[in-house]
């Protein structure tokens, strides 16, 4: 608890890494976002927690480039970014992991990862050393296609595929989805282990009580609105989270 | 067996032509999403670009060679935006649009063909462009320099093709979207400006493909694009659609196909019989002999 609040506090401090004011998105006439605030400070592992439908996706794509926001601001290390390309956002640093792992079944493990240096191809070698360095399995199964991989090798290669991009803020789309428990804890674990190495990261998760320990803040968000926000521990303590997300 | 050699050779040249033909379809079916039924009419279109020119410069095959590359690609750029404008805000490919937005390019080239050159009539290209006499004569069996550089220059083009495709950074690109447009762009790969590459990679090919059909049949009509057209979609759907690999084979088998139904029973039948072997083969396996690619 303590730790957190000093994490909070120091991240007040400074400028935020990303900024989402006021978005509203729709698609035709559902409104997927309606007037979402979030911060993400340098250093931070944030969660958004929420059902499904609840507009998750819709604001990590966003924020990436995907959609084009209906009213409201983005804005990334102070720069406004809403309904920019994505490329021009992967080139400014921002990624994200999508939901399902989105690995390119047909493609070679390194030609996966090589996609994702697309934007960036200058020292592709030193990021590809990096990231086999953290996965070695994928070092390992570099010219095997995707597609024989195991579900948390393919989570790894997203990954890995993302980092290089060489981002500061990676934004992972609900990791645990379809994975063995176990796997759900080596995920998290890599992206704690992300964090400490100096990226910041905006989570997506239904699973509730394992992305909350492993994150310094969360927001909730319901039916496009986010509801609550607070420090990790304060949304583990919360009555409301605890009987909405935790199953207690 | 003179007649059986002499026709695979015959077939194989214009195998190669089809092999073309298909991959350049495929590429644009598989990276701009469109189906361009009338990118043979593209080709032919180059193909009279290559005449006029050879007509005003005296036979200069060089700047006959580029007129007919530069023209395939500024045509298949020019006709992107109309592709785009259709296809906007659709994620995966849509037949029906793109395809009628397709012919009505290929008519239209079909029709500026028949009025604007030669006074309508066939073309036929200078004989230091087919190259002349056969290179090899045995009995039946001869081998032109045009049936020669159709194979080589279709040979070095696929294989340029595939290791573009698969060793480069644009390949990649295309190999992504190909597989997962939304995917790609999630990842941050330019949907457009990489479909654009796509557009200009298969003018590319189309104006070899013009200048090889230029060498090996000496001659072109203004319908010539709309017969080659219905081959080349039968091909690609008989490899299954965007089915590179199996556009190889069938393309291949095909030319050859024709070039023996033409030695051992006529010319004129070469068409329909033909087709009526890929309909047996569609009504067999509907989604193609390798499966669909799309």
């Amino acid at each position: 608890m303590a730790s957190n609040d000093q994490t909070r506090a120091h991240a007040d401090s400074q400028q935020a890494l990303l900024t989402i004011e006021n978005l509203s998105v729709s698609y035709g006439h559902v409104n997927a976002l309606k007037h979402a605030n979030l911060q993400v400070f340098k250093g931070e592992i944030v969660v958004l927690i929420g059902a499904n439908g609840a507009g998750k996706t819709t604001l990590l794509e966003t924020a990436l480039g995907i959609n084009t926001p209906l009213s409201g601001a983005i804005r990334f290390k102070g720069k406004p970014i809403g309904g920019a390309a994505v490329d021009r956002n992967v080139r400014a640093g921002i990624c994200l992991v999508p939901e399902g792992r989105g690995v390119f079944a047909s493609m070679s493990v390194l030609d996966n990862l090589l996609l994702g240096a697309h934007n960036n191809m200058k020292n592709v070698g030193k990021h590809l050393q990096r990231v086999y360095e953290w996965f070695p399995i994928l070092e390992k199964r570099q010219d095997q296609i995707a597609r024989t991989l195991s579900g948390g090798e393919r989570q790894m290669l997203a990954i890995g595929r993302a980092l290089m991009s060489s981002p500061e803020l990676i934004m992972v789309d609900e990791p645990s989805i379809g994975l063995a428990p176990i796997v759900v804890n080596d995920i998290f674990n890599i992206l704690r282990m992300l964090n400490q190495e100096g990226y910041t990261i905006l989570l997506s998760e239904q699973n509730a009580n394992k992305a909350l320990k492993c994150a310094h803040r969360g927001y909730v968000l319901e039916t496009g609105t986010v509801t609550l926000s607070g420090t990790a521990a304060q949304l583990l303590d919360d009555p409301g989270v605890r009987e909405a997300y935790l199953g207690a | 067996m003179e007649v059986f050699i002499a026709q695979v050779i015959n077939g194989i040249s214009l195998g190669s032509i089809y092999v073309l033909l298909v991959t350049g379809f495929n590429l644009l079916l598989l990276v701009a999403m469109i189906i361009h039924f009338a990118y043979p009419q593209v080709v032919v279109f180059s193909m009279y670009i290559i005449w006029l020119v050879l007509e005003v410069t005296g036979n200069n095959l060089i700047l006959g060679a580029l007129a007919g590359v530069t023209s395939s690609i500024l045509l298949n750029l020019i006709s992107a935006p109309l592709f785009q404008k259709v296809m906007e805000k659709r994620g995966e490919v849509d037949i029906n649009s793109t395809m009628v937005m397709s012919m009505g390019i290929g008519m239209i080239i079909t029709d500026v063909l028949s009025h604007g050159f030669n006074k309508g009539h066939p073309i036929a290209f200078p004989d230091t462009l087919a190259g002349g006499e056969a290179i090899l004569r045995v009995g039946l069996i001869s081998i032109l320099p045009g049936q020669v550089s159709a194979f080589v220059v279709g040979v070095i083009a696929v294989s340029g093709f595939f290791l573009l495709l698969y060793k480069t950074r644009p390949g990649r690109a295309f190999r992504a979207i190909a597989e997962d447009p939304n995917g790609a762009r999630l990842v941050g790969i330019p949907l457009l400006k990489t479909g654009l590459q796509s557009y200009a990679l298969s003018g590319l090919l189309g104006g070899l493909i013009a200048l090889l059909l230029a060498a090996l049949i000496g001659s072109a009509s203004s319908g010539l694009g709309e017969q080659v057209a219905l081959k080349v979609i039968a091909v690609s759907i008989i490899a299954g659609l965007g089915n590179l690999v199996g556009g190889l084979v069938v393309g291949l088998s095909l030319g050859i196909l024709e070039a023996i139904v033409q030695g051992y029973i006529s010319g004129t039948w070469s068409n329909a019989i033909a087709f009526v072997i890929m309909l047996l083969v569609i009504l067999a396996k509907p989604t193609g002999l390798f499966g669909l690619k799309l």
